[in-house]
Formats: structure tokens, C-alpha cells, sequence
């Protein structure tokens, strides 16, 4: 079992965050740039989101917004929540409501044609 | 040996300002984590049709939703700074007392007056 809760699984997960970090803090203020380049209204809005790059864009900001999200909450519950089975439930329930977060962000921004 | 108070009273614990930082890191990292399925929904309603988005707008430029846009943007200038801080901290830079008290301040106070910005200049 010695790989079940290792080292490196700590290290892949400290560097994930930091790397979401990194492309969330460059994400943000280029897209507060861009989207405030047309009016308020939902065609305005809506057409933001057309450009292929842009749904990639916004898709690899969920997916980071996502993972450092779980990996923040799991670190939560680790200090925090000691009774194993309650801990290991949480961090399961939180992957799977981010991985059908996920799915749902895909399925938002695809449906915009 | 020197007796050291032990005790766990919420309300006596004085933080230092880097802790209090650290602490408040976490717990807004918490909050914007908990909130991420409800920013989906918003999201969704706003783009899925044209009175989707005018509820969301209408919602949003309320005195509730003024509030609650106010309150998560603090959190995310608060998480965003602190954040950039201990990437600071991750490459060497700011270890020292002196720097890392001076950046704590620096994220408190910065996080706060960006987020009253936004509330009072931005939003109405």
C-alpha cells in the first residue's frame, strides 16, 4: 500500500495546484480584458463564447478552477476531518460533483453554436 | 521550565497578520470551492436563452446580488493575492520577517480596497 497515499501523489498535487494557479492567474485578467470589449446584453455575451479558441480557453479554466478546487477541499479535510471513512467519502463526493461539474461546463459551452 | 499558557479560546488567539492571511486563504478557498456548482448555474441560465440572461442580470444588479457579487469578490481578490504570495514564498521570494509581514499587509488591505472598489465604482 505504500503508493496509496504517497509522497509523490502529495508532490503531483502540490505541483497541479500551483500550475492551475499559474494558468487561472493568467486566464482571468485576459478574459476581464476581452469580454469587456462589448456591451452588457446577451448577444454581446453570448457572443463571447462562440470562438472555438475561446470555449478551449474557458474549458482549460474549469478544468484548473476544478482540480484546485478538489485538491484545496482535500487538503481541508484532511486537517480537518479525521474519521477516515468520512474524510475518503467527502473527497469522493467532491470528485464526483467536479467531474460532473465538468462535463456540464462542456455541454454549456458546445451548445452555443 | 517556563509555564506557556496553553489554550484553544477562539477569542484570545491573537494571529499574527501573516496568519491571519493564511487562515482567511483558506477559508475563502473553501467558500469559492463550494460555490462552484451554483457559478455553473448561473452561468448556464446566462448564455441558454435571452430571459435567462435578463434574470441573471436582473438578479445581479439587485441589492442582494450586489451584495453577494461584492462578498465573492473580495474572497477572489483575497484568494488571488494571497495565492500569489506563497507562489512567492514557493520560489525564494519574501522568506524573511520583515518581507512576509510586509506582503500579508500588502494582500490584506490591497484585497479589501480592490474589493471596495469594485463595489462602490464598478458594479453600481
Amino acid at each position: 500500500m505504500r503508493n496509496a497515499s504517497g509522497a509523490r501523489r502529495g508532490l503531483n498535487h502540490w505541483l497541479l495546484a500551483r500550475a492551475s494557479a499559474a494558468y487561472m492567474a493568467l486566464f482571468l485578467p485576459i478574459f476581464f480584458v476581452y469580454a469587456c470589449q462589448g456591451g452588457l446584453d446577451y448577444a454581446a455575451w453570448r457572443g463571447l463564447f462562440l470562438p472555438v479558441f475561446v470555449k478551449v480557453a474557458v474549458l482549460l479554466f474549469a478544468v484548473a478552477l476544478l482540480a484546485h478546487a478538489w485538491i484545496g477541499l482535500r487538503e481541508i479535510f484532511i486537517d480537518y476531518v479525521h474519521p477516515l471513512f468520512l474524510r475518503l467519502s467527502l473527497v469522493f463526493l467532491f470528485g464526483v460533483v467536479y467531474a460532473a461539474c465538468l462535463i456540464w461546463a462542456v455541454a454549456i459551452l458546445w451548445s452555443l453554436k | 521550565m517556563t509555564q506557556r499558557p496553553f489554550f484553544l479560546n477562539l477569542l484570545r488567539i491573537k494571529l499574527p497578520i501573516g496568519g491571519v492571511v493564511s487562515i482567511l486563504h483558506r477559508a475563502t478557498g473553501a467558500v469559492l470551492s463550494l460555490l462552484v456548482p451554483c457559478l455553473l448555474y448561473v452561468f448556464s441560465l446566462s448564455l441558454e436563452s435571452a430571459q435567462g440572461f435578463v434574470r441573471v442580470h436582473g438578479f445581479l444588479a439587485g441589492g442582494f446580488g450586489w451584495l453577494l457579487m461584492s462578498l465573492v469578490g473580495w474572497a477572489m481578490l483575497h484568494h488571488f493575492l494571497a495565492g500569489l504570495r506563497h507562489l512567492g514564498f514557493d520560489i525564494g521570494y519574501g522568506e524573511d520577517r520583515a518581507t512576509a509581514r510586509a506582503t500579508a499587509w500588502g494582500t490584506a488591505v490591497m484585497a479589501v480596497l480592490a474589493a471596495a472598489g469594485i463595489a462602490f465604482w464598478v458594479l453600481p
